[in-house]
């Protein structure tokens, strides 16, 4: 039973991280119909961002905290503003062909910035191991668990009740009658790179804190993508939930049936899923008029 | 009339008869051009950024001392980003339009075996000592000589020695699903049946791999007692710490391409008495620290944080190279210099054990040392 807990546990906590990136790319596809492909440099930058701020001003939690997130508040408004604004109106692939060129320029500018050596970004207790039972976790873990449910909680409430959240839904239900509406497309596009990029920065943090930053944790984006994809491309919810679920199925798969198992085992799913639901499990069905 | 016939035999005869002044590419009056090619960016830039540091501190002690009889050195290298068709084109440039006299480098492994065919049509002197393997050196070619040890026998001799450490107990391995791991498992494997090992756990990983929860949990359901972290640098950097949340310590051995002092610190505490192996010294050594203060009399602060155990044995490559080219004395030719390379006996370097070649010999098979990381110094130190 131990060894399904802990299985379970380490899953969950991975999975939540996913789910934060995922929550991230619905977040911008919502609302601006675009696939972002440089959600995984966005983490990845934004962790750094935080380990600069940790080793050369403070390491404490508070303001490492504030910190990275008005950091990734500037890089998701900067890049929609210098990189995405200008691509209104064209193609989508063009457009997301962008976000695959600007995926490459922050991978390398890691290098060009920092360095190629992974790094430890001590924070708090993240680090630290807490012992239930015979489970190990370590408080990141516990806290990015946490962190995902509060998100979850409160992107329902924004959606739900603020004026913000429900022009976000109408600009990604129709925008040209949200425009009429006197909904600025603009403003909202640029809310929800902010948004994207914080949760994605928040995903970087945790990761970091468990498993150590190095130059390579831009893959988190590919690892999260499925988990979108999941819950439902256009479900920020869903695809929060959409991560839980990938982390979980692979460290059983891993667990149970084999590592070269676990690499799959998320797509299997996926592939499952999809045929049953083509929207994903939370996404909605597009109905035209025809 | 007939003078100027006769003249102009005699000027036909003096071209044809002297040698022109520079007779190779990449030599000049006053300087000697050294080409490589390194990933320079992305994850692997550690390996390459280290390598190209320990080039520039050779060549800079080289320069310092008045060159290669009265040439002085000039490095150019190319970043690949270990991308073995930018390193293919890299090599074009530094060959082909930089005209380099001779390569260092070449990149990761994979890279290097890429790079072969090129490197035997170009014939120009090449001596790589980034990613030892055996394709580098079986079959011989008549250019390209490799300085190190192959990852079998660097794998085989550290199990050898926990084994003998550790007689009777259960092992386990997680390495990566590539040629590197492939390397190891043939290393390990050998060893297995040699001295007849219980290995109760054998994993592998796809590279980028991050989160090792499920593997390193099977290593403790099977109740591993000596553990090989086949991974890099990351990745064992996260076997290691998921062992300490599971609370197993198990005997725990590394490999040279991880084997950088940064990854102790990663680690923390449970990094304390990791076994490794290398060939290159050491930083705490006696002979590392010899190196190191030579480095730091020659380097800027920013580039001292990147020497690592490839800044040694780029340092080892590329001292046995400018000593080839320096026995050619002053009109030195890629013919001489493979020669040269190819007659180096028992050259010290300070970084590692003499290098040698030989008649048909391209591959230096360096001494192996087994080392244990000593966390309080933050250093690995050989072992008895």
């Amino acid at each position: 039973m131990d060894y399904f807990l802990q299985l379970a546990v380490s899953g969950i906590a991975i999975g939540a991280v996913y789910g934060l990136l995922a929550m991230g790319f619905a977040a911008i596809y919502k609302s601006t119909g675009l696939v972002n492909f440089a959600q995984g440099e966005i983490t990845m930058i934004v962790a750094y961002i935080a380990w600069t701020i940790a080793t050369t001003v403070s390491g404490n939690v508070v303001v490492v905290s504030a910190g990275a997130i008005a950091a990734a508040v500037v890089l998701g408004l900067a890049i929609e503003r210098i990189v995405m604004r200008p691509m209104l109106g064209e193609p989508v692939f063009s457009t997301v062909m962008v976000t695959i060129g600007l995926a490459v320029i922050l991978r390398s500018s890691i290098t060009f910035i920092w360095d190629a050596y992974p790094h430890a970004l001590d924070l708090g207790t993240g680090r630290g191991i807490i012992r239930i039972g015979g489970l190990g976790v370590r408080g990141a873990q516990i806290a990015v668990v946490g962190t995902l449910l509060l998100l979850l909680a409160g992107f329902w409430l924004f959606f739900r009740y603020s004026k913000f959240g429900v022009a976000m839904r109408a600009v990604a239900a129709d925008d040209r009658t949200a425009l009429l509406m006197g909904i600025s497309a603009s403003r909202i596009h640029a809310i929800a790179w902010a948004a994207s990029s914080v949760v994605a920065g928040i995903a970087g943090i945790f990761f970091a804190i468990s498993y150590d930053l190095s130059p390579d944790m831009y893959q988190l984006g590919l690892k999260a993508f499925p988990a979108t994809i999941l819950g439902g491309l256009d479900s920020v919810l869903g695809s929060g939930f959409g991560g839980i679920l990938i982390g979980l199925t692979e460290n059983l798969a891993g667990g149970y049936l084999g590592s070269g198992v676990k690499d799959v085992a998320g797509f299997v799913m996926i592939v499952v899923v999809l045929m049953i639901r083509p929207f994903g499990l939370f996404g909605e069905r597009d109905i035209e008029r025809v | 009339m007939r003078r100027s016939r006769l003249a102009s035999l005699l000027l036909a005869g003096t071209l044809l008869t002297c040698e022109p002044a520079v007779a190779e590419p990449g030599l000049t009056d006053t300087e000697i051009l050294i080409g490589d090619v390194e990933p320079l960016t992305g994850p692997p830039a550690l390996l390459g950024v280290g390598h190209t540091i320990g080039v520039k501190i050779a060549v800079a002690e080289i320069n310092a001392a008045g060159g290669i009889n009265g040439r002085k050195i000039r490095y150019v290298f190319e970043d690949d980003g270990y991308v073995t068709a930018r390193t293919l084109q890299g090599l074009k440039k530094v060959i082909d339009v930089d005209k380099a006299f001779a390569l260092l480098g070449l990149s990761g492994s994979g890279q290097s075996v890429a790079a072969l065919p090129e490197l035997e049509e170009a014939g120009i002197p090449t001596v790589i000592s980034v990613g030892p393997v055996k394709p580098l050196w079986e079959p011989p070619r008549k250019n390209v000589f490799v300085v190190g040890q192959a990852y079998e026998e660097g794998i085989r001799q550290l199990v050898s020695y926990l084994a003998d450490k550790n007689p009777g107990r259960k092992w386990g391995l997680v390495t990566q699903n590539d040629d590197y791991g492939i390397a190891v498992l043939d290393g390990f494997e050998a060893v297995v049946k040699a001295k007849n090992l219980n290995v109760v756990y054998e994993g592998s990983y796809k590279k980028g791999q991050q989160d090792f929860s499920s593997d390193i949990l099977r290593v403790k359901d099977a109740g591993v007692e000596v553990f090989l972290a086949g991974g890099i640098i990351s990745e064992n950097v996260a076997m290691v710490k998921e062992l300490e949340k599971l609370g197993v310590k198990p005997v725990i051995g590394i490999f040279w391409p991880g084997r950088i002092e940064p990854v102790i610190r990663l680690m923390g505490p449970p990094s304390d008495g990791i076994y490794a192996v290398d060939y290159v010294e050491p930083q705490a050594s006696a002979a590392g620290q010899a190196f190191l203060e030579k480095a730091k009399a020659i380097l800027p602060e920013a580039e001292l944080k990147g020497v690592n155990r490839y800044t040694f044995a780029a340092y080892a490559a590329a001292r046995t190279l400018f000593a080839a080219i320096g026995r050619c004395g002053k009109q030195p030719t890629w013919a001489c210099t493979i020669s040269e390379l190819e007659n180096t006996k028992d050259f010290a370097t300070g970084t590692m054990a003499p290098i040698s070649f030989g008649p048909g010999v391209r591959f230096s098979s360096q001494q192996l040392k087994i080392m244990r990381i000593d966390f309080a110094t933050t250093s690995f130190k050989p072992v008895d």
